[in-house]
């Protein structure tokens, strides 16, 4: 956290998506990422956690660019019932927890540990332009409301049909740029 | 180091310092002193750490002492804490904060609640002495523990396996006390279940390449016991020989004392149109009963579940038939109707399950109901699915047979998109007939389907053909498309049909 306050930050800014150069990696920042809403949101209310996967895939160009380099992460979100807070761990050999956060905090955090070395962007890292794409994909699929006597209508056919996957329902897909890392 | 340090402290420590215990001094007892353990005070604020060296020497309070734990929580967010408060010689109190990293700590990085202490377990949805004692005392066996959530999911699984039929689920709420929380686990028990299941829904939305459009759309309103379902019908004529719009009102109530009693009533209004070759056959054929150009229909029914897989049902069938082509004459078909259904379900394992459903049912009219056309329409039908993984194999047959004059409606039809698929049944047989037979063959894989449907309606005394047809298509529960062959016709043109059933 300190590294990326002290860092000069090189910003470019393109819809909700921003990146910036903290120290020697590129961390991104954003908004209206929309995970903790809905059914993850009360899935969390009710005590229960959810795995999120993400990844930040570096583009050369948009939207279907050679990938130039690309991060995942899983997350575990939860939603402390005492203190109304959300609590986030990052999975993996060295896990990272933080608590008391508001939702948006909670998803925001999420995207600044998914950093890349600056080094791996090679050559786009001094003067080439760039595409991000964050991807999210909730892993722990929270049930179906609890109405098991309901019945089959015209909109749950609806719903089955534009619903893709069950567990791609709740996935999602950023896409900005393009971004330039100044000197 | 920090684990076991953690699972310590939350053995031997309430995580909410509020949480009134005899061994632990009351409010208002002096703090002999105050300490942090588990960090280094210096990764603190300067205030923070102030605040705490403060408590020493005044009267305990426990809002006071809670209101700094939270603070070392908001200011480091990796940590949680939890308070203890020891009583020391002379009437004094001992303030301990004792700090834990939730990175260190499996149970807290996958559920933040884990650090909070069960205070009690709670079923919903079934009594609880419906669940095998070894399963109570396991979940009883949480209380007063740490939240472990594999352990919970554990459980729900476990008492899924022991009750299936019920879906389980679990939360958590917060307790009575500051700390501490309540584990729900909830049934709700699925439709599958229930001694009598609702109607089926003939929803659908059908093309017929050679027949046109159909679309039959039900609502169903209502939740366990009772329900409405408002039906609309346009220009159905995927079902019967008539082709019908208009309106349907079904009620339905399964809790009549028991739930293995059930009652229904069901009313229609439904304007009628027919097609050129069923008015053409009527004229040549005046045995058949007169079309109409409106139906009114009433039908109250009582079901009994004799078990949980044999349903037995009485009542009676109302219809005012309003005259085509002498409108406003009004015929009335009336009769009694009897029905006898089984269905039944395997489900080997998770992968591999069996559906199997029989059913007879007869229509006839009888003296009393008023009906002006004496007839008795028999129909037996047996259906059987097997599924495993993405292989499906549906087998599927009836068979019936009508004796006197029975009204159009109630007459046997095959060409449609679900019979006899590739035939048309407005050249098949354009007024049904009062005999039928079929049965059908499907394969899917992954929704691709190939099928093998035979069959022949014809009217008692006349000469009969086998009819077969043939094709391939997607099919799913709800949706198909599907490319026909009719097998031994004189041409051999393709029938597409396309839809939803829902």
């Amino acid at each position: 956290m300190a590294l990326a306050c002290a860092a000069a930050p090189a910003i470019a800014d393109a819809q909700s998506l921003t990146v910036r150069a903290a120290g020697d990696m590129l961390q991104v920042r954003g908004t209206g990422l929309r995970l903790i809403e809905g059914v993850v949101a009360e899935h969390l209310k009710d005590g229960r956690s959810v795995r999120v996967d993400f990844e930040m895939t570096i583009l050369d160009k948009a939207p279907q660019g050679a990938a130039i380099t690309r991060n995942r992460q899983s997350f575990i979100l939860s939603f402390d019932l005492w203190e109304q807070r959300y609590a986030v761990t990052r999975a993996g050999a060295t896990p990272r927890s933080i608590s008391h956060l508001a939702a948006r905090d909670a998803e925001a955090w999420c995207l600044e540990n998914l950093s890349l070395p600056l080094a791996a962007l090679g050559r786009f890292a001094r003067d080439l332009p760039f595409w991000v794409r964050v991807e999210y994909r909730v892993q722990d699929e929270p049930p179906p409301a609890a109405d098991t006597d309901s019945p089959f209508t015209l909109r749950t056919l609806i719903e089955a049909l534009s619903r893709r996957r069950a567990d791609e329902a709740l996935a999602r897909t950023f896409e900005a740029g393009p971004f330039r890392i100044g000197n | 180091m920090r684990t076991l340090f953690l699972i310590l402290l939350c053995l031997l420590v309430s995580p909410a310092p509020a949480r009134a215990q005899d061994t632990e001094p009351p409010d208002g007892t002096r703090v002999e002193s105050a300490e942090i353990s588990g960090i280094s005070g210096n990764e603190l604020s300067p205030g923070l750490r102030h605040d705490i060296d403060g408590l020493a020497g005044r009267p305990l309070a426990r809002p006071e002492v809670t209101q700094l734990a939270r603070r070392i929580e908001e200011e480091q967010p990796d940590v949680v804490v939890a308070v203890r408060i020891v009583a020391r010689p002379a009437d004094e109190a001992r303030v301990i904060f004792l700090v834990a990293r939730i990175s260190d700590d499996a149970g807290l990085g996958s559920n933040i609640n884990a650090r909070y202490t069960v205070e009690s377990v709670e079923i919903e949805g079934l009594k609880e002495h419906e669940i095998s004692a070894a399963l109570r005392d396991r979940l009883q066996a949480l209380v007063g523990t740490r939240l472990d959530p594999a352990a919970a999911d554990q459980l729900v699984e476990d008492l899924k396996a022991e009750r299936p039929g019920y879906d389980v689920t679990r939360r958590i709420e917060r307790g009575t006390r500051r700390g501490q929380i309540r584990v729900v686990f909830k049934f709700s028990e699925t439709e599958a279940l229930r001694w009598i299941p609702f109607a089926k829904s003939r929803s659908k939305f059908v093309y017929h390449s050679d027949e046109g459009w159909s679309g039959l759309h039900d609502i169903p309103i209502g939740r366990r016991d009772h329900r409405v379902t408002v039906g609309f019908a346009v220009d159905d004529n995927d079902t019967l020989v008539e082709e019908y719009s208009g309106v349907r009102l079904r009620f339905e109530t399964r809790d009549i004392g028991t739930e293995r009693v059930a009652a229904s009533l069901e009313a229609s209004w439904l304007n009628n149109t027919w097609r050129a070759p069923t008015l053409a056959a009527l004229e040549a054929n005046p045995l058949v009963p007169d079309p109409y150009r409106q139906r009114i229909t009433v039908e109250p029914s009582l079901t009994v579940a004799l078990t949980r897989h044999v349903r037995a049902s009485g009542g009676v069938s109302l219809s005012s038939l309003e005259s085509l082509h002498q409108s406003p004459d009004e015929q009335m078909a009336s009769a009694v109707t009897a029905s006898l259904a089984y269905s039944q379900r395997w489900d080997r394992d998770k992968h591999t399950q069996q559906t199997a459903e029989a059913g007879y049912e007869v229509r006839t009219s009888a003296d009393g109901l008023g009906s002006d056309l004496e007839y008795t329409r028999h129909l037996g039908r047996a259906r059987y699915e097997f599924t495993n993984r993405h292989n499906t194999i549906i087998a599927e047959a009836f068979g019936g047979g009508i004796t006197g004059q029975a009204p159009l409606f109630e007459r046997f039809t095959l060409g449609d998109s679900a019979t006899l698929r590739g035939w048309n049944k407005f050249e098949l047989a354009p007024i049904g007939g009062n005999r039928v037979f079929h049965q059908s063959l499907e394969y899917r894989f992954h929704g691709a389907a190939l099928f093998l449907d035979t069959g022949s309606v014809w009217d008692d005394g006349a000469s009969h053909k086998l009819r077969a047809s043939t094709g391939f298509g997607f099919h799913t529960e709800h949706v198909f498309l599907t490319v026909a062959f009719p097998l031994n016709a004189p041409g051999t043109d393709a029938a597409f049909m396309m839809g939803v059933r829902f």
